[in-house]
């Protein structure tokens, strides 16, 4: 369970990103977080893991306090939270294999990989997370050689390294086309449904929400203007949160 | 609309002072420009005595007035007119000071030729040399008892004197010998008794030569005698040795020592380059990451890091190798150490903001993935930084190694070591063929470096 209680981050410049945003996710959840851009679905997704330190409010995660830790005890936190990014930030110049690999380096000894040194066990891991997402033959292809369909899958088989129980996937599939980002989708679901993982995952398109989501954050300017079931979103609430001039677009 | 400008008040001030009335009219870049633009020309007229090209400063300034009161009535007009005159009196006064001579190109072309020739001919093989030598003595002024004529021999190479066995200096004697190679040229040489001390004889300005007839024999050929060397100045009679000399290359053409020696040299060359590079890398890297912005932004101490970091480089850049080689050698001594020094603290400058920007230009993207594993500060270094910054970093090393090289050639110009120290020696000598080798050497190790340094930075980025 992940409880979020009046978080608000307030960037250098004055920006206020998240104002005194509250919710929760109960464990095995897919939850949609929906919202313009620049709503502050990012800085939400990167406050879970703490990429970003909030201004204020909590994070509260099985009970422990995410906002408050440090240090070592904030990598172990992470090591069970997995992130996919809309840009993927994969290293470009390694081979797929090792850009894999690197989702494990919470767990191995330090020490070692930075010698890019990985037990046999941890290869094998890998190219069973990559067969997962069905692209074991390209192990050995350096990331730069990839389609951006099959780099996203890569940057899942990375965050499974870390065996997350909880992903945060920000706008996964806003740089893919929509074939792709269906098929993306579909792997996000099968970890959800299968493997019990909550996922968090902001979304721009309401018919991707309404195919994947088992709950909905709305977020406009920071503030939450919207929570519940997907069926909920009717137009009117989609214009809530997308603001009166938004056409609803269809993604198929 | 502010007050009206009035258009001959603005003349009046142009007229005064070139570029006032412009300001006046509120165009004060444009009046700064006229200002500038004629006073310094004005000025340089002055100093080169051009008078005539006062003519043009005045056509200028009388523009520059007309200018000025069109502008109060917001009138603009193009200022190709002053512009071209004042562009043309620059030209004018740069030919004369850089002493543009076209003339010269034509009438000393003639100078240049054995330069040439001698670098299209570098003294890169040579043959070995046989040389055949007979001599007779000579006394200079004469004693009592004057030296022998000297006797021909049956089957060595043999000199006798003709007329006479000594004489004071300035007189003249005949030589004569026999079992030279046949119809070869060979000249006379003088040397003292100890043989330490010689010199080729000289004969109206050029050298003296006999030439042999078909048997080898050396026609009666006149000689000058000579006046004494310093040593032997009033110290009464000496015995001279006069002697017949002729050479002839022989066997086959082989690797001349010039060429051993510049090879030597320019590995020298070479190795200096390789030094200096890698010393400026050790050094370079860790700066490079206290001149980069984005890993130092954020902080007002690193920020006073970053800033004092960025200035030592850019003043250190600014500095020529050249002029660095010179400080080093006074400091270190003659020497490739000092090139060394030279090239390692420029490389150092240069690298150092290569490489930053390098670090500056990286993708935050990966950083943000590899944290958010768990990962702690070093293993996101290791797998996010450097993947990304060791490509431009081999690429600008690689570039700065072939600049290195390039500019090791010219440092020993000044003492610094390497090739350029051989070959300044060879110029000034005048040891044209030899000087032509190592410019041949230059030319074909920086041109190989540029193709290799090419394509290891194809092959990486
Ligand atoms: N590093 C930053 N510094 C200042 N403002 C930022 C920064 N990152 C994001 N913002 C601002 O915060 C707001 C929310 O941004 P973001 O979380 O990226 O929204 P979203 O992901 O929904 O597009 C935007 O107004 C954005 O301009
Ligand atoms: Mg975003």
């Amino acid at each position: 369970m992940l409880q979020i209680e009046n978080l608000t981050k307030v960037y250098d410049d004055g920006t206020v990103a998240l104002d005194n945003v509250s919710f929760e996710v109960p464990d095995g959840e897919f939850l949609v977080v929906l919202g313009l851009s620049g709503a502050g679905k990012s800085t939400l997704l990167r406050c879970i893991n703490r990429l970003i330190k909030p201004t204020a409010g909590r994070i509260i995660w099985d009970g422990e306090d995410v906002t408050a830790a440090k240090g070592d005890e904030l990598r172990r936190i992470r090591r069970h939270i997995g992130m996919i990014f809309q840009e993927f930030n994969l290293v470009e110049r390694a081979s797929v294999l090792t850009n894999v690999l690197s989702g494990r380096l919470g767990y191995v000894n330090p020490w070692l990989s930075i010698f890019h040194y990985f037990p046999k066990e941890e290869i094998d891991r890998a190219m069973r997370n990559l067969e997962r997402v069905g692209i074991a033959n390209l192990a050995h292809k350096r990331a730069d050689e990839l389609s951006g369909g099959q780099r996203q899958r890569v940057g899942i088989a990375r965050a499974l390294m870390q065996e997350p129980r909880l992903m945060l996937a920000d706008e996964p599939v806003a740089s893919l086309d929509p074939v792709l980002a269906h098929s993306i989708l579909r792997y996000l679901e099968q970890l959800n449904r299968e493997d019990g993982i909550t996922v968090i995952c902001s979304l721009h398109f309401l018919d991707l929400v309404r195919r994947y989501a088992t709950h909905v954050v709305g977020l406009k300017d920071g503030q939450v203007v919207f929570q519940g079931l997907p069926e909920e979103i009717t137009d009117q609430r989609f214009k809530e949160i997308y603001g009166e001039e938004a056409e609803r677009v269809t993604i198929t | 609309m502010e007050r009206k400008k009035s258009p001959v008040l603005s003349s009046i001030l142009s007229l005064i002072l070139p570029g006032l009335g412009q300001a006046y009219a509120g165009a004060l870049s444009r009046g700064v420009s006229f200002f500038l633009g004629i006073v310094l020309a004005a000025l340089l007229v002055h100093w080169r005595q051009a008078y005539l090209l006062y003519i043009g400063i005045v056509i200028a300034w009388l523009w520059n007035v007309w200018d000025a009161y069109n502008l109060a009535q917001e009138k603009k007009l193009s200022p190709t007119i002053p512009f071209i005159l004042i562009a043309l009196i620059m030209y004018i006064i740069g030919w004369g000071v850089t002493q543009i001579d076209l003339e010269r190109l034509f009438t000393n072309v003639a100078d240049v030729k054995p330069l040439v020739t001698s670098l299209i001919q570098p003294a890169v093989l040579e043959r070995d040399i046989e040389q055949l030598v007979a001599e007779v003595k000579f006394e200079s002024p004469c004693s009592d008892s004057p030296p022998e004529k000297g006797t021909p021999s049956p089957d060595e190479p043999y000199l006798i004197l003709v007329d006479k066995t000594c004489g004071d200096p300035g007189d003249t004697f005949t030589v004569t010998g026999g079992n030279f190679w046949p119809s070869t040229k060979g000249y006379i040489w003088w040397s003292n008794l100890a043989g330490e001390m010689q010199f080729r004889v000289r004969y109206q300005g050029d050298f003296l030569t006999f030439q042999t007839d078909e048997e080898g024999n050396i026609p009666p050929t006149t000689v000058v005698v000579q006046e004494p060397f310093a040593e032997a100045k009033g110290k009464g009679p000496q015995l001279y040795r006069v002697q017949a000399r002729m050479q002839r290359e022989v066997g086959s053409p082989h690797l001349s020592q010039t060429f051993f020696l510049v090879v030597e040299k320019m590995l020298e060359t070479i190795f200096l380059a390789l030094m200096a590079t890698t010393i400026a890398i050790f050094i370079a890297i860790p700066i490079s990451f206290l001149a980069a912005r984005n890993l130092m932004g954020g902080h007002s101490v690193t920020m006073f890091i970053y800033y004092a970091v960025r200035t030592i480089l850019n003043i250190l850049r600014s500095i020529e190798p050249l002029i660095m080689a010179i400080i080093f050698v006074v400091w270190v001594g003659l020497g490739p150490f000092a090139g060394v020094l030279a090239l390692a603290v420029h490389s150092i400058a240069a690298l150092g903001k290569l490489y930053s920007e390098a670090v500056e230009s990286i993708d935050p993207g990966p950083i943000e993935a590899i944290t958010a594993t768990g990962a702690n500060r070093i293993q996101t270094v290791v797998y996010a930084v450097i993947p990304q910054i060791v490509p431009p970093y081999i690429a600008f090393t690689v570039y700065r190694w072939d600049i290195n090289v390039r500019m090791s050639t010219i440092i020993g110009f000044v003492g610094g070591g390497g090739i350029g120290f051989l070959l300044q020696q060879w110029i000034r000598l005048l040891m044209y063929e030899e000087a032509g080798a190592a410019v041949w050497a230059i030319a074909i190790v920086v041109a190989l470096m540029d193709y290799a340094s090419a394509k290891v930075r194809e092959m990486i980025v």
